[in-house]
């Protein structure tokens, strides 16, 4: 797929993106390689698969990572419980030889996301999210799956994927990935978005809101995320929400007030809340703007 | 579509450049790169480059790389004609300054590698260089010898000048990127307005160190020994036949932190940013008191550590900012202190430059220590390579590890083997 044609499909789905986010999209696509997709959290990392996939019409298989992920929750399972009611069933069965074999078909084994992704007749879109929250095995494990886009299962052998399907990875960076792994993906790197970046998004999700309300929160957000004090950001998401809540109540102007009544839709531990006032004042003396202007 | 092998040469060599730049590049990545470049030509110069940045770096910090040396390698015409030109003129400088030394009566004395480099200095070096000859005329027949030595010392400064310019030039690279040129700066240079950044860096790698604490915690986690309830309800999913065995989980036992921070006149920048950095690695420690000394020691509340204006404030009210540096006296209020703090289970850590009044009796103090604690790691702000010429450092770093921290690339390294 070429860029005009991934920014067309990209500008249908109303998302906001920059000329990096799009070469690299398409050069990924392009290449069928894995996208490697690192930043702080709530910057968008996992919302770009989300828009992959309706971009490019297909399917999202989600495998969210976490300490202790295996093989059997990422990959494959036995359906032991079945699998035992039918050795039940065949007890009297002579051939052991075809028992044996017949419980390791396809009828018994359960598929996980990794399995579902490459053995959908229609490619889809794979998110292996928070990538640096599994072990460094499993990571081992993904190898195979990453650049041959086969897996191995040792009772039934090599399973190549019948559709490629268009992988994402997302990673916080709480632990350094390795280079093994790196190396088989295209990678990406974003930030916090900027502030015609943040309004560009509230205007494109919010429609309805006043304009110089998303101006007034976008403002107030970046000035949030630049406060040293603050111990956890607001993401984009948290964005759109107090936009969004901002505007059911009626709310107009984001004067402290409304501030006060609103901050935990973009801020969510007492600690920063108490000091939000502080961390949005903007620094106009002359203005009269009560430290929430947007200019 | 062009035929990718048209791009194949030149990226063979722009790969290599990489690959002398310290990135892993391999050849499934230039074949990548030729069949990208078909596709996309070479005619919008940011599109190909953030093209080839995808293929090729595979980090934030292999892309700051990446783009230096791309911008190396892939020049556009106009400054291909501008750097010749520039080269041009600046060798006919050079050839202008070598002729010009030549004639000159007062420089015809001059070794010819004295007088390449005089030729190679800019002319304001030049221009200062006649007039100290023109005024010391004389002299230079009174004590030749003196004099020599002279000249000698000031081409030696302007050839280490040289070399000063050349190196920044190199990490021009890390300097584009606020957050790499921060890791790598002696923290000692931060200015106020590179704090900010600096604890938002802190907080990103304690976090990183944390995530990989916890994974080394996890890895091989099993004690060897049978749990039998786990393992009996896992068998009943398959029947009631033990099909997989679960194993009682490992006992993480933590250690205890004691900081003994310097907090005297030069230290305090770096006791502030060291101490943030250990207050974060919630990994690192089960526990941990802090310590600040300077002359008297006392012990500092975790609330007050928490944020850099508490911190000052806190330290300038109990009255050890500024003062002399006593070592020693800390080290013995640590070991006699009842109940005991320094126990085997105890980790003391020590950030200090190794300044102290009293050198012999803050030795003793130490080995004391070291009967009394588990472990002595000691933060040293000063760079290694000033070492060997300071004699405390010498003293102190036979008696315990000493760690070079003068960065904060070294201050996370040295926090990552507090667990070692």
């Amino acid at each position: 797929m070429n860029i005009e044609t991934l920014k067309q499909k990209l500008d249908a789905e109303k998302y906001v993106y920059d000329d990096t986010l799009l070469t690299v999209l398409s050069v990924a696509l392009q290449l069928g390689r894995p996208l490697l997709v690192e930043g702080a959290a709530g910057v968008g990392k996992t919302e770009i698969a989300k828009v992959m996939a309706a971009a490019l019409d297909r399917d999202l298989v989600r495998l969210q990572c976490y300490e202790g992920l295996d093989e059997s929750k990422a990959l494959y399972e036995w359906n032991y419980q079945k699998q035992l009611l039918s050795i039940q069933v065949n007890m009297g069965t002579t051939d052991s030889d075809t028992l044996t074999k017949s419980l390791f078909g396809n009828e018994y084994l359960l598929e996980r996301p990794l399995l579902q992704s490459i053995r959908s007749e229609k490619p889809v879109v794979l998110l292996i999210d928070e990538i640096d929250k599994a072990d460094e095995e499993f990571e081992a494990f993904l190898l195979e799956l990453l650049s041959e886009m086969q897996v191995t299962i040792p009772e039934v052998g090599t399973i190549k994927a019948k559709s490629v399907p268009f992988v994402v990875l997302t990673s916080n960076r709480a632990r350094p990935l390795s280079e093994a792994l790196r190396r088989r993906c295209a990678y990406l790197h974003i930030d916090y978005p900027d502030m015609d970046k943040e309004l560009q998004i509230l205007r494109k999700k919010l429609p309805h809101v006043d304009d110089r309300l998303c101006a007034q929160v976008a403002l107030a957000v970046q000035k949030l995320r630049s406060a040293e004090a603050i111990l956890k950001k607001p993401s984009i998401a948290e964005t759109l929400d107090w936009a969004a809540a901002l505007d059911a109540l009626g709310i107009r102007e984001l004067t402290p007030d409304a501030l006060r009544q609103t901050a935990g839709f973009v801020l969510k531990n007492n600690e920063d809340i108490a000091i939000a006032g502080e961390a949005v004042q903007c620094d106009h003396d002359h203005c009269h703007c009560g430290g929430h202007c947007h200019d | 579509m062009t035929d990718p092998a048209v791009y194949s040469e030149k990226l063979s060599a722009f790969s290599r450049m990489l690959r002398l730049e310290g990135l892993n590049v391999s050849p499934k990545e230039t074949m990548d790169a030729c069949q990208i470049l078909a596709v996309l030509g070479f005619e919008d110069k940011s599109l190909v480059k953030t093209a080839l940045r995808t293929i090729y770096a595979k980090s934030k910090e292999e892309q700051i790389l990446f783009d230096q040396v791309f911008d190396g390698f892939f020049l556009s015409e106009e400054a291909m004609r501008a750097q010749a030109k520039e080269a041009a003129h600046k060798d006919a400088q050079v050839a202008q300054a070598r002729q010009e030394a030549m004639e000159n009566v007062q420089l015809r004395e001059f070794t010819p590698e004295q007088l390449e480099t005089y030729a190679t200095m800019p002319e304001e070096a030049r221009e200062k260089l006649r007039q100290f000859l023109e005024k010391y005329k004389d002299s230079s027949q009174r004590s030749p010898e003196l004099y020599a030595n002279f000249i000698h010392s000031v081409f030696a400064k302007a050839l280490l000048e040289q070399q000063i310019q050349m190196e920044e030039a190199g990490s021009g690279g890390m300097a584009k990127d606020p957050e790499l040129g921060l890791m790598y700066r002696d923290i000692s240079q931060f200015k106020d307005t590179d704090i900010p950044k600096a604890i938002t860096i802190i907080q990103s790698i304690s976090r990183q160190i944390n995530g990989e604490l916890s994974a080394k915690r996890n890895k091989g986690a099993h004690s060897g020994k049978l749990d039998f309830r786990r393992t009996i309800r896992k068998g009943l999913e398959t029947g009631g036949s033990l099909y997989r065995l679960s194993y009682k989980r490992k006992r993480n036992r933590r250690k205890h932190l004691v900081v003994l921070c310097d907090v005297s006149g030069s230290m305090i920048q770096f006791s502030e940013f060291a101490l943030r950095f250990i207050q974060l690695l919630n990994q690192a420690s089960e526990s941990s008191r802090v310590f600040l000394f300077s002359e008297t020691v006392f012990e500092a509340d975790a609330f007050n550590l928490q944020n850099m204006d508490l911190f000052r404030n806190y330290v300038k009210d109990c009255g050890v900012y500024g003062k002399g540096t006593d070592l020693g006296s800390a080290l013995e209020h640590l070991c006699s202190a009842k109940p005991a703090i320094l126990n085997p289970s105890t980790t003391l850590l020590i950030l200090s430059d190794t300044k102290t009044i009293d050198q012999d009796r803050a030795t003793l103090a130490l080995l004391q220590a070291k009967q009394l604690a588990g472990r002595i790691l000691w933060l040293n702000p000063l760079p290694e390579s000033h070492w060997h010429h300071i004699r405390s450092v010498q003293t102190f770093s036979s008696v315990c590890s000493m760690v070079s921290c003068s960065t904060l690339h070294s201050l996370a390294d040295a926090c990552r083997k507090l667990t070692l």
